[in-house]
């Protein structure tokens, strides 16, 4: 059965009923940022992955690809923001296919509004699509219960208060190319510093008219770890093994030899 | 304590190393306080050089165990070749994705060498299948914070096999030892691009 | 202006604190709870709802403040006097928060009790029993007898019954009168003299070793080993018990101490010797 399976609904149910509490999930308590230029429109995001108070992963990548030249950037729940992406973008490019042309960054929009809508906000996924296609440059918003924005500049996520702040004090209209990647990397960078949610380096995407997407995976990396003052190795022979049991791996060869290519006593049939 | 996944306890941990990978579990299956069985292995091959760890709620772990086994042997079946790392880890994605209203009570590992460029790969999940792509360790189970601690501190890349063995060995045995419903005996795996070597280790029995 | 803000302070129209107030004025007279600590409610309508609510994670599972619990302690008395075996693990949920725990409380050197449930609740009203103890003496003349000793601690728990301590120990010493002697005392008020008791999360374990091999003819060297043997049974089996093993013997003389052994080491030692705990490899 393709979709969803609702098996152990009843089951994780009854548990929750009986006092067993519900796991968290990865989210990606995050900041994510849009904004506009002039000629194209650029994305960014930090890279921290939560699980409740401990970082699951400290270089995540939350820019996800819709097509080619339509990216988003996802805040929420980490499985929803991937899962939710990896669907639209294919259902994209079949409709891209279908309708033999280049897919629009509105139609993303409304396949991934109507998809968050008939989940009724179950899917705990907030996007901030952007691209560029035949009508221009676009940056767009959808929220987790099917509700989209549209603006020429947006923040999502945790740190999305802290990124605004920025973004509202040091927007202006028909920037350049390299002032919006800057503004953008700065309102993350804020997030970064002000947000516990959000943390670590600086993913940037950006999409210009008429030019390739151009994706800057660690744009900016301020949280370097510091080279560890001492190691820690230990002493071979240190752990007491009770039993050891190996495998060794054999790489099987195989060489065709061609019957009579060159060969001497090759048998002749007309001789 | 009142979660699925902590009634069973069991940990597991993976690592990557200088052209090898290590992946290891504790032995312990157990009911709330009541230790049960000291040979609950949570380590799983899926061909020569491709490893998944399961812990949580063990019925899960045994569940999804057996789940990744038929899926595994229905890809040998169709595509005549074992499955590479990668795959594996978006196999067992959207597996979990599939159960995103209902999901199964689990932390999966997998890792695994690249069958053709020997590429060591770990990555870990979510119980409902968001991959978290590791470049250095990958932690999961009831001692996870403690593990967490131990590989922040203990870990360094480029391991060779060996120190990568006690590495491994030594960040599972310490935080299970900090941990009620972990431990009881553990596993590692060591896997290179010639050799796949198992230890059993020696620990506390309380 | 004082009988304003007496009339508008909370603690005063706390029904439960008057109760305890009234109950202690009505006890004025006995010696023993004078020297009581009074203990502060907080300024709340219920306390020990309250109490239960935040520390209790048998009722409510996500309550953030984990009092230490699990455990494994036994005494037994034999020909010999009576021994004391406790283990050293303290947990706060999940999370071992130590495995160096001193779970025998050395009341006077000739009283022992030990520690199950609240750690703090245990330790506390222990070191309060010691100072009781100690008055008694000095008023009396004459070294207090465990059934006196283990009855303050009785009542006390009793006067706190309901209010959240959570305590199972036992009041193990040796008086000329009474010889070797064993009171069960918990937070429910429960007092009761015996032989042998295995008290904690560990509890059932222990008993099973202990019953097995128990004879009241033991020496005392197999009845240090058999109280060893049947804590280690239970670190073991229970999560919650764990660490390391202290020994005590309660004779004539008071008691003496034999030593902490370290599960880690003494396992696979008596496993060796024994040849039993064929269920582990090693």
């Amino acid at each position: 059965m393709p979709g969803l399976s609702f098996d152990n609904y009843q089951r994780n149910h009854f548990l929750t009923t009986r006092g067993y509490g519900q796991p968290t999930a990865t989210s990606t308590g995050t900041t994510i940022v849009g904004c506009k230029f002039k000629g194209g429109v650029v994305i960014a995001a930090d890279t921290r992955a939560t699980a409740g108070p401990i970082v699951a992963d400290k270089n995540c990548e939350k820019l996800h690809r819709l097509a080619p030249k339509i990216w988003c950037a996802g805040a929420g729940t980490a499985a929803d923001t991937e899962m939710v992406t990896q669907l639209i973008a294919s259902n994209l490019e079949l409709h891209s296919l279908h309708q033999n042309s280049q897919p629009r960054v509105i139609t993303a929009l409304t396949m991934l509004k109507q998809h968050l809508f008939k989940y009724q906000g179950h899917l705990g996924a907030y996007l901030i699509v952007a691209g560029v296609d035949p009508t221009g440059a676009h940056l767009l918003s959808v929220q987790a219960h099917g509700s989209t924005d549209i603006g020429q500049y947006q923040s999502l996520g945790s740190g999305s208060l802290a990124a605004m702040a920025v973004l509202e004090s040091h927007w202006v209209p028909d920037m350049s190319k390299e002032d919006a990647m800057k503004l953008c990397a700065d309102a993350i960078e804020s997030g970064i510093w002000n947000d516990l949610g959000s943390g670590s380096n600086v993913d940037l995407c950006v999409m210009e008219v008429g030019k390739d997407a151009e994706l800057y995976r660690n744009h900016l990396t301020p949280n370097v770890r510091s080279e560890k003052a001492r190691s820690y190795k230990f002493a071979r022979g240190t752990t007491a093994v009770l039993r050891e049991s190996i495998r060794d791996i054999l790489d099987v060869e195989e060489t065709v030899i061609t019957f009579g290519s060159a060969s001497v006593d090759a048998m002749e049939v007309d001789a | 304590m009142s979660d699925p996944s902590s009634i069973n306890g069991g940990t597991a941990v993976a690592m990557v190393g200088k052209d090898c990978i290590a992946i290891a579990s504790d032995l312990r299956l157990g009911n709330q306080s009541l230790g049960l069985a000291n040979n609950f292995e949570k380590v799983f091959q899926f061909g020569d050089k491709t490893f998944m760890a399961l812990t949580g709620l063990a019925s899960d772990v045994i569940t999804l165990k057996e789940t990744f086994r038929l899926k595994n042997n229905l890809y040998n079946l169709r595509e005549e070749r074992e499955i590479e790392p990668q795959t594996l880890a978006n196999l067992v994605s959207s597996t979990l994705y599939e159960k995103r209203f209902g999901p199964y009570f689990i932390g999966p590992i997998v890792a695994g060498l690249d069958s053709k460029t020997s590429k060591p790969f770990i990555c870990g999940f979510d119980l409902i299948g968001c991959i978290d792509f590791a470049k250095d360790f990958i932690v999961s189970g009831t001692a996870t914070d403690q593990l967490y601690g131990m590989c922040e501190s203990l870990y360094e890349p480029n391991l060779e096999p060996e120190d990568l063995f006690e590495t491994i060995s030594q960040a599972l045995l310490n935080a299970v030892d900090r941990d009620a419903l972990s431990g009881w005996g553990a596993v590692v795996y060591i896997v290179t691009k010639d050799k796949v070597v198992k230890r059993t280790l020696r620990t506390r029995q309380d | 202006m004082n009988s304003i803000a007496q009339k508008y302070t909370h603690t005063n129209n706390n029904r439960i604190l008057n109760e305890i107030t009234s109950a202690r004025d009505g006890l004025a007279s006995t010696h023993q709870l004078e020297l009581a600590p009074s203990i502060q409610l907080p300024p709340i309508s219920q306390p020990t709802d309250f109490l239960r609510a935040h520390t209790d994670d048998a009722t409510n599972p996500d309550c953030k403040i984990k009092i230490a619990h699990g455990t494994t302690t036994l005494a037994f008395r034999f020909q010999g006097g009576i021994i004391v075996a406790v283990d050293s693990r303290a947990t706060q949920g999940n999370w071992i928060a130590s495995q160096t725990v001193k779970k025998v409380i050395e009341i006077n050197p000739f009283l022992l009790g030990t520690m199950a449930g609240g750690a703090a609740d245990c330790q506390y009203w222990e070191t309060w029993l010691g100072t009781q103890c100690r008055l008694h003496e000095l008023r009396e003349k004459e070294r207090i007898s465990v059934a006196a000793a283990s009855k303050i601690l009785g009542n006390l728990v009793y006067e706190y019954k309901g209010m959240g301590l959570s305590m199972g120990t036992m009041v193990c010493g040796y008086t000329k009168k009474e010889g070797p002697t064993i009171y069960y005392v918990d937070s429910d008020g429960t007092r009761l003299k015996g032989d042998l008791f295995c008290v904690g999360s560990g509890q059932t374990f222990a008993y099973g070793v202990l019953d097995s091999e128990y004879k009241w003819d033991l020496t005392i060297e197999e009845a240090l080993y058999l109280g060893k043997r049947s804590i280690l049974a239970a670190t073991h089996r229970d999560a919650y018990s764990g660490g390391s093993v202290n020994l005590f013997h309660v004779a004539e003389e008071g008691w003496v101490f034999h030593g902490n052994h370290n599960v880690g080491d003494i396992f696979y030692d008596i496993k060796e010797k024994e040849k039993s705990f064929n269920n582990v490899d090693g």
